[in-house]
């Protein structure tokens, strides 16, 4: 017993001495007093050695109070000569802060003077880093996941090493400089200036929110990235989008590293607010500044040449269309293909999908761009131009050319840009579906495309013969069994319920009960079955698809349903001829008026 | 060596032990108890406060030609240049902790009534006493630093 007592006595008193050495004994004390000591010998007159002999090792600490909530910065403590100039040739921590012309620091009577005195701005508005720490590890902010440890100084244990070197030096200061420098080309923060161009330059826009710069919402908002995300994860998500999101369509840019830097810092200075002025103040002279620029970048490029075909082939590659879609060789592998856009589509549907794409494909992930009118004729004109219909071999060729980037090599509909394209591509492997409808329609949907989709019309591209050859390849190679004779089924042509208001609260009435759970209360295909079922179900207020499709293919599709999807014959459920009619009115209805 | 000797050997190693044993451990334990005791005395004082630091840069000494008297509110100084030199004069009333203003004669406290003479020295109103002077040093890079912690005979400035 009196041995465990005593072992135990001594753990608590090793345990004692040491919380009170790591509590009493600090290394800022000690760094302090060699300061003390060095500058004692330092000391010129008496009273300045008397004045140092005075003053003990104690926390050093600034208060700025002026920008927003009151800020405490300890750095001083360690570093306390940053302000003494006879410490310039020392180590950290005792080294003066260098003076430099660049900050506004001016050399007065031999003598510098700086712009940026410590004790109006502390250390971390300009650095980062935590203020009030007082050990190395908290204050420089070595802590692994912190995302705003000292700018360009401080790199994590556990960052990438790809990005370890390049998120090193001063530059990454100027992120902390634009939070009051903030107009635009301002001339200490060059990367910004360049970072907020880039972000225009290359659409990071078009899909992001910045308060203020863009409106955007297909992306993550950006406004206040700064604050969230540490510089590696900016660089990384802008060099490999999907590193922390497998299911990001965030396309990759191919910057040069000098870009990528650029934009890093840009995207670390945006934090919501800035130091000098309001959240609102900065939000209407934005607004005002952004409105100009779009008109002077259209009239200017109207001014620069008149032919419109070479202004927008300039504007595609400027505003890097390619990031996603294909054009040529350069290819983004998240939209369609543009190389024979201007073939395929006419100059009305390729107008009005660049005013704003979800007009005429409903789904459309495709950010509306705010760009000048003349901009969007010149890049139509552009697409238009290219007229030369591509040379294919044969039907395997055209498959390939054409068909393989949303249907995929094997036909899976599992092609590249399968995931962003909204409705889905057909899978043709899926012998029920490709075996349940008439040849007709397949040579319908090749040649004049599926309204509302991305299927579009290939008559200007492919002869009858050649959609023949087609689908005969299709059904050789992917659908894996043979083509039956076609039931005969006696469906009206016409629906034979007349539309009417009675008629339609019919439909609505037998849509809430039997179709919601697919189709949803909106209609719009993202019932709460929706995300279990491939293909997924029809989005009905697809106004350009219902529109094209005939009254007898819709009854059809309702009455015995569609095989190879989920979509079960309502004739076997107790819906009638009649039923089902009343329904096609209400789809309809909903529809009606709108293209 | 009896058997009986051999015993009482025993027992009298084992009563050694058990005395050093407590011993040690008393002795153990109350420096434990001293450490804390002490750790927590040191403890009673905070070792840095949230308040605007008692030293503190006011800028170049040419800032401030002969005949000035600026009062810097945030610091609770009121920076005066005379002829002999420098001085900081507290601007915090010595009666309730008021913010003095600087008047024509001197200081005026708002709260109270209280003035003071070009010097700081009461001359009126309900204040015990005069308003304080601050020691002033040259800092090695130029700028005037205004030491809060140490106040200096009325009178004494500090000379360019």
């Amino acid at each position: 017993m009196r041995l465990a007592l005593a072992v135990a006595s001594i753990i608590v008193f090793v345990v004692h001495v040491v919380v009170f050495y790591d509590q009493f004994f600090h290394r800022w004390e000690r760094h302090q007093t060699a300061y003390f000591e060095q500058a004692r010998t330092q000391a010129t007159n008496d009273a300045e050695a008397e004045e140092l002999a005075r003053r003990g090792p104690q926390i050093e600490q600034i208060i700025v109070t002026q920008f927003g909530e009151s800020q405490v910065d300890r750095c001083v403590t360690c570093h306390i000569a940053v302000d003494d100039p006879r410490f310039t040739e020392h180590f950290h921590p005792l080294k003066t802060h260098p003076y430099s012309e660049s900050l506004g620091d001016l050399q007065v009577e031999g003598r510098w003077e700086r712009r940026h005195k410590f004790s109006d701005f502390g250390c971390t508005i300009c650095h980062d880093g935590q203020g009030r720490g007082l050990e190395e590890h908290y204050s420089h902010g070595d802590d692994h996941y912190w995302p705003m440890p000292l700018l360009g100084y401080v790199v994590h244990e556990n960052w990438n090493e790809n990005y370890k070197d390049k998120l090193l030096g001063t530059d990454y200061m100027q992120v902390k400089c634009a939070q009051c420098h903030t107009d635009e080309g301002f001339a200490g923060t060059p990367h910004v200036s360049r970072g907020r161009e880039l972000f225009f330059k290359k659409s990071c826009y078009g899909c992001h929110r910045i308060e203020g710069l863009s409106e955007s919402t297909l992306g993550p908002d950006l406004t206040e990235i700064g604050k969230e995300f540490s510089l590696e994860y900016l660089w990384e998500s802008i060099d490999e989008p999907r590193a922390n999101l497998a299911t990001s369509f965030m396309p990759k840019f191919n910057m040069t590293d000098d870009e990528v830097k650029s934009l890093v810092i840009f995207l670390k200075s945006r934090r919501g607010k800035n130091y000098t002025e309001t959240q609102l103040d900065l939000y209407r002279a934005r607004l005002e500044v952004g409105d100009e620029q779009d008109v002077a970048e259209g009239d200017a490029a109207l001014a620069e040449a008149e032919d419109p075909v070479a202004v927008g082939e300039r504007l595609i590659s400027e505003r890097a269309c390619t990031a996603c879609h294909k054009l040529d060789s350069v290819d983004g592998k998240v939209a369609p293909d543009l190389s024979f856009e201007g073939l395929v589509r006419s100059n009305d549907w390729l107008m009005q999908h660049f005013i704003n794409p979800r007009t005429v494909v409903s789904d459309s992930i495709m950010p509306t761009f705010r760009w000048d009118h003349s901009d969007f004729e010149a890049m139509t004109a552009y697409l238009e131009s290219r007229t030369e219909a591509p040379q294919v071999a044969d039907a395997a060729a055209s498959y390939r050319e054409f068909c393989a980037r949303c249907h995929g090599e094997q036909g899976a509909g599992d092609g590249p840009i399968m995931l962003y394209l909204d409705p889905a591509p057909r899978d043709l492997t899926k012998a029920s579906f490709m075996n349940s409808k008439p040849m007709e329609r397949f040579k319908e949907s090749i040649r004049y495309g599926v309204a509302g989709t991305s299927m579009p019309p290939w008559e200007k591209v492919l002869d009858e013969q050649q959609i023949d050859d087609l689908l005969e390849y299709v059904f050789a190679t992917f659908v894996d069994q043979p083509r039956r004779e076609l039931r005969e089924r006696s469906i009206p042509e016409n629906n034979p319920v007349a539309m009417g208001p009675e008629s339609v609260a019919r439909g609505e009435s037998t849509y809430l009960l039997r179709c919601t759970g697919c189709h949803g209360l909106k209609a719009d295909g993202k019932g709460p079955n929706s995300p279990d079922i491939v293909p997924r179900p029809r989005n009905l207020r697809n106004s350009h698809f219902i529109n094209s499709v005939s009254d007898r293919r819709l009854l059809e599709s309702i009455l015995y349903g569609v095989q190879g999807t989920a979509m079960p014959p309502w004739i076997d459920y107790g819906l009638s001829q009649n039923d089902v009619g009343d329904l096609l009115n209400y789809i309809r209805s909903l529809n009606k008026g709108r293209e | 060596m009896s058997k009986k000797g051999l015993e009482e050997l025993s027992e009298q190693g084992q009563s050694s032990r058990r005395r050093f044993l407590f011993w040690l451990s008393s002795a153990l334990l109350a420096g434990s108890g001293l450490i804390s005791a002490v750790s927590n005395l040191v403890f009673m004082r905070p070792r840095a406060t949230y308040g605007q630091p008692s030293r503190f840069a006011i800028g170049r000494p040419a800032e401030f030609p002969v005949g000035t008297r600026i009062s810097m509110n945030v610091e609770k100084v009121c920076v005066v240049r005379e002829e002999a030199g420098l001085a900081a004069i507290s601007i915090k009333c010595t009666h309730l902790g008021c913010t003095v203003g600087v008047s024509e004669t001197g200081f005026a406290c708002p709260c109270h009534g209280s003035r003071f003479d070009q010097d700081g020295n009461v001359i009126g109103g309900p204040a015990p006493q005069a308003l304080p002077w601050y020691k002033l040093t040259l800092a090695p890079n130029g700028d005037l630093e205004v030491d809060k912690s140490v106040t200096i005979e009325q009178g004494t400035y500090f000379g360019v």
